[in-house]
């Protein structure tokens, strides 16, 4: 296929977290917010005079001093966000807006938050004198009393703090005017999505994923005419004469902010069609959506809860309409597997990930990949030889079936 | 021969000391096993002591409690059909033993008590799942059955306090796995093997594993309707609990407790959750909560609590408190974990006596004491009693530890709205929540407890697979080395004793008093044992 016209600059973006559209959005006077977990809503701190965050330590493969601090026995995405916040490659940020949503993020969080105790030290991370770190609670089920919960805890400790530290306008209006920015992105990383749906893909998964994290990483106002632009040369995009993959794959588990990773699965013949994971967009690429009688941050609320499929969710019906979920994924998106993911030290996923290698395969006979993997993947050629493994058990199994 | 000496040895024991003549308690054991060639002889009166109001009194008391709660044939029908009963209940006396060596007089007395409820409690735990379980029934669900609440052991059992009237509330782990490894320590390792060999891998919490791990093995019994589990405490604790329901396959109602406890918004929220769990209870066995009653059994809670003060209060400004280290932490969680019990008032009144006299007396109940020691973080289950090994061989008394610390209130019961309040504060400061996991302003309240007990000394469990302590590792090394404490690390994974033997903590420690601290062992048999292979 044609290269994307935006794609190396795409790539050039996700090589560190102030990249260039940060410092464009930063010089204009814009707030930058950082935040690690679906369940801080993007969609609140893009709001008018700030900008979303996900935060991201992009080469960071020896977290040393994090590791002092953290030992080396938590999960590296958090050790590499703080040893990148230890370098300085944070200092841009504002403010971090937290959860304790998993125990290494928020313990990285905690790290760089100023926390004025006598009890411990503060370690004055983030070299910003207006930087401050407010953490949200957030449920473990999805019911009415959850949704109502979450809300007053967006309003306590996302949009209080951000009107009272930085002026920010939190009215309905202003949080209209940022879903509806939130809404085109989704738009817009959907309609490119869409084409992975074809019989014959006119976008990689690597492309997409490249694709999807810009989105998540630099300031929307910014990034949106590229993805306009992007969207608009989709519609003419051709695909190779000859499908260059062997079978198709929704990847579903943990944190994946590397597109390299995406791009060694394809390498190995599988097609990833989908992306189901903390970072992909099968979530956070939903658009929002204000029911009657709803407030706008009533709206977001419940949407943020309603969409997760993040293994910290409880209730058993829940547990079991995430596996539904996944299969309905499988089949929306032609896919003949799935990849599921987790890193090393997650221990969410490290339970989630042996669930669903057992009933994905038990209750719904769809083939099942069960990998690990750290944060930056340095084991690539053992990962290659279970893909590799993978991809020909499927061929088999499409053999057997006549297909 | 010293004949003089030999009596005085006979009467009293040998001495505590490093000099010549001293006890070397090292030598009881027969090499490489951990077990005794012979009993410890700690002089006549506690030698008998111990012989017959500790090693006979338990021993008739577990047949007696065995009987009083189900009787023999579930009893023996539960250790034909699960393993964990089996290779825990004879040990039993085993667990006493190293509990409790070396102790003498007030100490021994009082650290013995507590021992003897723990067992009492335990029993009619297991019995009360025997008699229900269709298991050992021929799968029939008998009145038992129907009468049996199971919850996640990390549920405290005080939120079913509104039906003890006509059910009973026992914890699916609680006994199977978390009790059973401190009295045998290999118990567990084939439940971490189990869920491991399904695709779990080596990192997550091995306590969640093990509990985990028991539902792949079909190792608990089938001994109630429906079951409660909790995100309590951890991530790890989360994967858990729906791994075990896709197991269990039961009516679940998940108990909430939020991560950021301390937000005035999440008393509310978990005061909304539990009415909804007691609304999911009351559905689910046609029962209404009794308020009266829940009211009935905190007030008993509430005066365990408060004997706990008064214990602290002695632990932290005399040099009379007749309770060891691993007594004082086991008793504690447990007590406070699984709520009112009978015999934890039966108990507390013989160790108020105790106490009351050791004070009154002002005995120095542990006379070798160099450092006063808080033990911080989880402690290792399958060396639960390396305070009393550290007493004999270091003289360092642990005097508190956390998780005595973490439920630290009494609950109101004025007002059904106060109840409430209080009891979602209590389900909130659950075992490890306020400071393992909980946030990091909590975890370091260590200073403060140090300087309330009149410490200088601390023991800093270092679970190696818990992520949020280790998240933590690097600024408690900074803050000791500050505020210039003295400190050493016992890393462990707290029931699986394959990842740090107990050899590998006793070398540790043995190590930090030497080199750091340029001390010499009070018994310098103690330093050295192999004891893998034992319980």
């Amino acid at each position: 296929m044609r290269d994307l016209k935006h794609l190396i600059y795409f790539e050039d973006l996700l090589q560190e977290a102030n990249n260039e559209l940060v410092k464009q959005a930063k010089a204009e006077g814009k707030y930058a917010l950082g935040y690690t977990c679906y369940f801080m809503p993007e969609v609140l701190l893009d709001l008018p005079g700030c900008f979303s965050v996900r935060l991201r330590a992009p080469r960071c493969t020896s977290p040393d001093i994090a590791t002092y601090y953290m030992s080396a026995r938590v999960c590296h995405y958090g050790r590499s966000l703080f040893e990148r916040a230890l370098e300085g490659g944070f200092n841009f940020l504002d403010a971090q807006m937290a959860t304790e949503t998993c125990t290494v993020t928020c313990r990285f969080q905690e790290h760089i938050k100023p926390k004025h105790l006598d009890s411990v030290k503060d370690m004055d991370v983030i070299q910003n004198d207006k930087f401050f770190c407010e953490f949200t609670d957030v449920p473990f089920k999805n019911t009415e009393a959850d949704y109502e919960y979450y809300h007053d805890q967006l309003k306590a400790h996302v949009l209080t703090p951000l009107h009272e530290n930085l002026g920010i306008d939190v009215s309905d209006k202003a949080l209209k005017e940022a879903i509806k920015q939130h809404n085109e992105v989704c738009k817009l990383i959907n309609e490119i999505g869409d084409y992975r749906k074809l019989e014959n893909p006119t976008i990689t998964g690597y492309e997409f994923h490249v694709i999807q994290l810009v989105s998540l990483v630099c300031p929307k106002y910014l990034i949106l005419p590229y993805l306009r632009e992007t969207a608009k040369e989709m519609k003419t995009r051709k695909p190779d004469e000859k499908w260059p993959f062997r079978c198709k794959v929704v990847l579903a588990g943990s944190e994946n902010d590397d597109p390299d990773f995406t791009k060694l699965i394809e390498s190995c013949g599988a097609e990833v069609v989908c992306d189901r994971y903390c970072y992909g967009a099968v979530e956070t690429r939903k658009p929002i959506t204000i029911e009657k009688g709803e407030t706008p941050l009533q709206a977001i609320a419940r949407h943020y809860l309603s969409t997760s499929n993040c293994p910290r969710f409880m209730p058993q019906d829940e547990m079991r309409a995430r596996k539904q979920r996944l299969a309905d994924l499988v089949k929306e998106y032609n896919a003949d597997g799935i990849i599921v993911v987790s890193n090393k030290f997650c221990e969410y996923w490290s339970y989630e990930r042996v669930i669903d290698t057992i009933v994905m395969k038990r209750d719904f006979g769809i083939p099942v990949c069960s990998i690990e993997k750290e944060y930056i993947n340095t084991a690539s050629g053992q990962l290659r030889t279970r893909f590799q493994a993978f991809v020909e058990s499927v061929e088999i199994k499409k053999i057997q079936e006549g297909k | 021969m010293d004949f003089k000496k030999a009596v005085k040895d006979f009467w009293y024991g040998k001495p505590h000391t490093a000099e010549d003549g001293g006890r070397r308690l090292g030598e009881n054991y027969l090499p490489k096993t951990g077990l005794y060639k012979h009993r410890e002889w700690r002089g006549v009166k506690d030698t008998f002591y111990y012989f017959h109001n500790i090693w006979m009194y338990n021993y008739l008391h577990m047949v007696m409690d065995v009987m009083k709660y189900g009787g023999l044939v579930n009893f023996a029908k539960g250790v034909w059909r699960y393993r964990w009963v089996g290779q825990t209940y004879l040990p039993v006396l085993h667990w006493f033993d190293r509990g409790l060596e070396g102790m003498r007089g007030e100490a021994l007395r009082g650290s013995a008590w507590h021992y003897r409820a723990m067992v009492n409690a335990t029993i009619y735990q297991f019995m009360a799942m025997f008699n229900a379980d269709t298991r050992l029934h021929g799968g029939k669900k008998n009145d038992a059955w129907y009468h049996t609440m199971s919850m996640k052991e990390t549920v405290w059992g005080g939120m079913f306090y509104g039906w003890r009237d006509k059910f009973k509330a026992v914890a699916l782990e609680m006994i199977p796995y978390f009790v059973t490894c401190h009295v045998n320590s290999h118990t567990v390792h084939n439940y971490i093997d189990a869920v491991q060999s399904i695709g779990l891998p080596g990192d997550p919490c091995p306590m969640c594993q093990a509990e985990a791990g028991l539902f792949v093995l079909d190792d608990v019994p089938d001994y109630s309707p429906f079951m409660i589990t909790c995100n309590e405490a951890c991530d790890g604790s989360v994967g858990t609990a729906i791994l075990q329901d896709w197991f269990n396959d039961k009516p679940l109602y998940a108990l909430q407790m939020p991560m950021i406890f301390d937000d005035p918004l999440a008393n509310k929220f978990v005061q909304k959750d539990i009415e909804k769990c007691w609304k999911f209870i009351e559905d689910q066995t046609g029962v209404p909560m009794n308020f009266d009653l829940m009211c009935e059994y905190i007030e008993r809670q509430n005066e365990l609590q408060k004997f706990e003060w008064e214990k602290w209060e002695v632990a932290a400004k005399t040099n009379s408190y007749p309770i060891n280290g691993v007594a004082q932490a086991l008793y504690r969680i447990y007590q406070s974990q699984f709520g009112d019990l009978p015999i934890w008032h039966e108990v507390d009144g013989h160790v108020r006596k105790i106490m009351e006299r050791a004070v009154r007396n002002k005995t120095n109940t542990f006379p070798n004491t160099r450092h006063r020691v808080i033990a911080w973080s989880c402690a290792p289950l399958y060396y639960s009693n390396w305070c009393t090994w550290a007493y004999n061989t270091w003289g360092l008394n642990v005097v508190i530890n956390m998780d005595s610390l973490m439920f630290d209130m009494t609950i109101r019961t004025d007002s059904y709205e106060n109840m409430l309040e209080d009891v979602a504060q209590y389900h909130m400061w659950a075992p490890m929540r306020r400071m393992a996991v909980g946030g990091i302003h909590h975890i370091f309240e260590l200073w403060d407890y140090m300087e309330r007990f009149d410490c200088d000394m601390v023991a800093m469990y270092d679970q190696l697979q818990c992520k949020g302590m280790q998240g933590v590792h690097g600024l408690f090394e900074d803050e000791f080395r500050d505020r210039n404490i003295p400190a050493f690390w016992i890393p462990h994974a707290l029931p699986d004793s394959r990842t740090v033997s107990r050899a590998e903590i006793r070398r540790l420690i043995n190590d930090y008093m030497t080199t750091v601290m340029h001390e010499e062992p009070l018994d310098p048999s103690l330093l050295e044992l192999d004891d893998d292979f034992t319980w």
